[in-house]
Formats: structure tokens, sequence, C-alpha cells
């Protein structure tokens, strides 16, 4: 330990700065707006009751609304009836900085319904990954076929195209079906997975003939095979890969910005929070990170409850 | 070995098993090959050729345009910017995320305590959705409610200052803008890049150190390598020969990516005086949302002819071997 202080010491400083920005993220999403421009308040802000502005302005008691609470003011003139309704309104719209910028968080945009799309459209590019590779994998590893080492070939050319490249025609390919601003679009690009079909079928090779060829005894079909006895070998595989297709489409940014331009109801998290981005004013950075922070979260506590399979999963590309 | 020379399949027996076993394989993997056609070649094969004309979309029909898109790319200005930016982001990153990641790598590996408490932390911004940690740089980077220059501003008239001319100069002249400041802006993405990215390659460096062979130290040691560095030098550095091809290879191909950041940070123009107009940035601005989708194809086809380049080399590198453990 006494040769050790020193690197502790450097990568405590590192950790500091690789966590300062989460822990920014989830203390303002904590502080009211004044803790936030003050700079005050330490971690969590002192959560003392807020009035919200915005919310009082809205409940900004007209003509007709203080004729119909004069019954409930008898002898007060209007004044002082509109008076105490707004006096009424701040009590109805005070809260706690917290309770505030997480009931905005949701209101303010539905976060609920880019957290569901998130969901959809990652669940989907991954079923439909697997459906699409897994059987090509095992014709690749299992099948003896003519053609099958120019299809690898293929498939390992492939491998260096990156999706950035082929971005811009697949829009205008898009475009030109009118699928722009639907799920598909969002999906379609990742339908195909050559890394996926180069990972399963490594792994299919090391699978024995003679369990295949057993099944095929019982007379399974090859399409039975692959599912009913491939797939349950190769899940340690599969649940990497799922990491590794799942983080990677979560977090993606690019390929929704260009093909879901104003469709609310198709936004994915990260175009959620831009948007909310490009329309916040000042008092709006701690709804705004309590959004970020709600976004963030289910990938970081999946990590940090099975850190060693997200690990594996996300450098497979390293496996090559 | 007579046996193993036969060919595939033996004569007339397994003609017909082998016949359909040829079409199940077909039809097993008919469905991946129509999207790899469909999805990866002949988009590539349609932004070449987009790239050598004026289309647009929504328009009826476009000219042959030659290598015009090529030559304003080569000539204009504003892709002068674009080359600089792009250049210096992947030749600041990559360098300083892989040396980074092997740094925390060696650190990590020769701990004895707390070794995958680091190792999760400086893991968490892989695995975080950039755009939102980078909106949370955003905020620390605030020129007046930000953390770092309040930091900063805490150093202004201590011992600090005496020993850092340049915190001095802006304890006077006040904090620097930082993302509003055409110096600094993409010097911020950058970092934000290297944040993020480090993590990564120190994992794969761990991955690696553990394939290094203790007898080699014990070799180096009886040869006279007393020294850390030493042993580094003569052991560490060349047996993760293979893990460093890799790294920097996956990096650059990440850091020519890049587009997130830029947006977060700037919504519009990419930065002060378009200091941060990354590649991917143009390409989302020309062909997506000014329609001009010749000069976006032909940028496109640059970043491939980068990426492929960089994996050329690559493969040329792992040809040689450069793995001596």
């Amino acid at each position: 330990m006494t040769r050790e202080w020193w690197k502790h010491l450097i990568l405590i400083l590192g950790a500091l700065i690789v966590i300062a920005p989460f822990y920014t993220m989830v203390s303002y999403s904590f502080k009211s707006p004044g803790e936030i421009d003050r700079g005050a308040g330490g971690v969590f802000g002192r959560q003392e009751i807020m009035v919200d502005e915005r919310c009082v302005k809205l409940h900004d008691p007209n003509r007709d609304e203080i004729a119909a609470a004069a019954a409930r003011f008898p002898g007060l003139d209007d004044d002082a009836i509109r008076r105490a309704l707004i006096r009424e309104a701040e009590a109805d719209c005070s809260m706690r900085p917290v309770v505030f910028n997480y009931t905005q968080a949701f209101t303010q945009a539905p976060l609920l319904r880019y957290l569901m799309n998130g969901v959809i459209v990652t669940a989907s590019i991954f079923a439909i990954q697997v459906i699409v590779a897994l059987p090509a994998a095992y014709a690749l590893a299992k099948l003896r076929f003519w053609g099958r080492e120019a299809v690898f070939g293929l498939v390992l050319f492939c491998l260096l195209i990156p999706v950035h490249a082929v971005a811009l025609p697949l829009y205008i390919g898009l475009a030109k079906l009118g699928l722009t601003n639907t799920y598909a679009a969002l999906v379609i690009p990742w339908t195909i997975s050559v890394f996926g079909i180069f990972l399963m079928r490594q792994f299919f090779m090391t699978v024995p003939d003679d369990l295949i060829d057993a099944a095929r005894m019982d007379g399974m079909s090859e399409l039975a095979i692959v599912w009913r006895v491939m797939l349950p070998t190769a899940i340690p595989a599969l649940l990497a890969f799922a990491i590794f297709s799942v983080v990677a489409h979560w977090n993606d940014y690019f390929w929704p910005r260009i093909v879901v331009t104003g469709n609310r109801d198709l936004f994915i998290p990260p175009l959620g929070l831009r948007e909310f981005k490009g329309g916040a004013d000042g008092s709006m950075f701690g709804p705004m990170m309590a959004s970020a922070t709600v976004i963030v979260t289910p990938l970081i506590v999946a990590f940090l409850l099975a850190q060693r399979r997200f690990i594996e999963g996300i450098t497979l590309s390293g496996m090559k | 070995m007579a046996v193993l020379d036969t060919p595939w399949p033996p004569a007339n027996i397994a003609t017909e098993a082998y016949k359909r076993q040829r079409r199940t394989a077909w039809m097993l993997a008919g469905p991946a090959l129509v999207l790899m056609v469909v999805i990866l070649l002949v988009p590539v094969g349609i932004a070449a050729i987009l790239s050598v004309t004026n289309y647009s979309l929504g328009n009826p029909g476009f000219d042959w345009v030659g290598f015009d898109n090529y030559e304003k790319l080569l000539t204009r200005s504003s892709y002068e910017k674009m080359f600089t930016a792009t250049f210096t982001y992947v030749l600041t990153v990559v360098p300083i995320s892989v040396g980074l990641g092997l740094g925390a790598a060696l650190l990590i590996n020769s701990l004895t305590r707390f070794r995958d408490l680091y190792k999760t932390i400086y893991f968490l911004p892989v695995m975080a959705t950039l755009i939102a940690m980078a909106i949370a740089w955003e905020f620390m980077l605030h020129p007046t409610i930000g953390a770092v220059n309040q930091t900063l501003a805490k150093g202004c008239g201590t011992w600090v200052q005496s020993l850092w001319p340049w915190l001095a100069r802006h304890c006077t002249e006040g904090m620097p803008l930082w993302l509003g400041d055409k110096r600094y802006a993409i010097w911020a993405v950058c970092f934000v890049g290297i944040w993020q990215g480090f993590g990564f390659n120190m994992v794969l460096y761990l991955a690696g150190l553990t394939s290094v062979h203790r007898e080699l130290y014990h070799a180096a040691e009886i040869d006279g390598a007393r020294s850390g560095w030493e042993r580094f030098r003569l052991v560490t550095w060349p047996a993760l020969g293979p893990t460093t091809v890799f790294v920097v290879t996956i990096s650059s191909i990440r850091a020519f990516q890049v587009f997130d950041t830029i947006e977060a940070f700037y919504p519009i123009g990419a930065g002060p005086g378009k200091s941060a107009y990354v590649m991917m940035f143009a390409i989302y601005e020309k062909g997506v949302e000014q329609n001009l989708i010749g000069i976006g194809s032909a940028i496109t086809m640059l970043f491939l002819g980068f990426v492929l380049m960089i994996t050329m080399i690559q493969r040329w590198l792992v040809e040689r071997k450069v793995h001596y453990g």
C-alpha cells in the first residue's frame, strides 16, 4: 500500500474528472433554479419549498374567476379576492425543487412516450438482428454449400462499411418510399448486423457436429435446429451481443436525428433531450438534467448490476 | 490421408442430401444476404454515383457534374474548416485516449486493491448516452455558473496563479467562455471525446495485459532490464502490439464519426467560426438539412475512404505480425 499511494492519487483524480458530469447532472436535477444560478446548495440542494412562477402565471385569475370566487370570500372587494386567489395559486404551485424538476421533465415533454419509443426501437432492432443473423450464421458455420466462401467473404467485406457511410443514401431511399418519420425508418438500417453474423458464426463453429447430427436423426428440420438446438447453446454469446446492440441503439443519436424530423410521437430519448435543450430557457436547467438523468439511468444501473457482462458485450468488437 | 482427400460429398450416395442442404443453406442465409446487399452494398454504390451529380430530393432529375463536388471540397474555405476540425479532432482524441487508456490500464493492473472499482468508474462514460453527457459538460463549461470556471476562479489570488501564467491572465481578463470561444471550442469537443472514449481503450488494454507472460518479465530482468520503464519498453509494449493496433484503429474510426457532441453544443453552425465543423456534421448539414445531396455524398465517400484506409493500415500491420507475446 505504501508504494501504491501515488497510483491511487492519480487514479482518484482521474475518477473525479470522469464522474464530474454525472455529478453535475444528478445534482442539478435536485436543485432549484436559484441554487443552480448561484452555484449554491451543495449536492442535493437545500430542498426549500419553491414557487413555480410559470404555474402561478398560468393560474392568474381573470375577471370571470374573480367573480366566481366572490361567494367564497364574502365582504372582500375584487382586488382583495384577486390577491387571495393568487395566494391560493402560489400555494398550489409550491413544491420541493426535486419534485418540480422531475414532474417538469415528464410533463413539459412526453418523456414517458420517448422512453417507450426507445424500448420499442431497441427491442425490435435486437429481435430482427437475431432473426436474420442466426440462421445465416448457422448456414455459414455448419452447412456445406457451393458459394459459402463467397458469402462469408461478403460478410467480411461488409464489416468494413460503417453505417455512417450509408446513412445519406439510406435516408434518400426511405424518403423516396415515404418512410421517414416512421418506426420502420428507425429500425431498418440496423436490421442487418454483419458483426452479429460474424460473431455467431465464430461461436457456432465451436458447437460439435454430433449435436446437430443427433438433431437431424430425430427428424428436426434445419430451421428447427437453428432455434431449438443452436440458439440455446449460444445464449452467452447472444447475451453479450444483446448488450452490444441495446447500448448502441439506446444511445444512438445520428440516425434518429436524420430520419425523425418534428414528429414528437416518434422521438427516442436522445432526440427528446435535444428538443428539451432547444426550447430551454434559463429556469429549465433543473428539469432538463432530470430528463437526462432518467434517460441515462437505466443503462448505468444495468451496467452496475452486471459489469462483467457489459464490459464483455461492449468490447465484443475487440475480440475479432 | 486418402479418406480426407475424397471430395465432399462422396459420390452419388449423398448427392440428394447435399442438394437439399444447399437449398436450405441458401434459404437460411438468404434474408441476411439480401439485407446486406440492399442496406450496405447498394447504398455505397448509390452514394458513389450521387457524389458526381447535383441531385436534390424532390427534383425530378439531375445533372452529371463530374468531380465538381470533390473539387469544391478541396478548394472552398468552409470545407477547409471541415478538414481542419476533423483532423484536429482525430489527431487529438486518438493519441490521448489511447495513451490514457494504456496508462490507466497499467496503473490499475499494478494495483492490489480497488482494481474493479476504478475499472467500473472509468467505464461509465462509455455506457452513458453521449448527448446527455455532452449537455452536462456544457453546463460544467458554462462561463459563469459552470463548475470548471468556478474551480479555476478559486485559484485566483493564490500561489497557483503565480505558477500558472495562463490562469493569472484569465484571473485579470475574466475566465474563458470555452464553448463560445473560437480558440477553445474544438478543444472542448475533443476533451469530451477523450473523456468518453478512454475507458473503452483501458478495458481492451487490461484484457491485453492478462495475456502478457510472467516469464517474459523474469527473462527481461535476467537480461538486465531493472527499471520499470525498461520492462515496459522491452516486454509490455511489444506484447501489447496487437491490442494497440486494434485500439488505435477503432478509436480512429469512431473519432471520424463524431457528431453527438457537436450537435449538443452547437445545434446550428458547428461552433464559433465553424471551428467544430466535423465531417459527420457536414454530411448532416449539407445532405439532410440543405438537401445538397451531391456534396453530402461526396463527403460521405471521403469519409468511407478514410475509414477504409485506416482498416487497410490495420490489416497491413496485423499481417506484419505486430505480436511477439
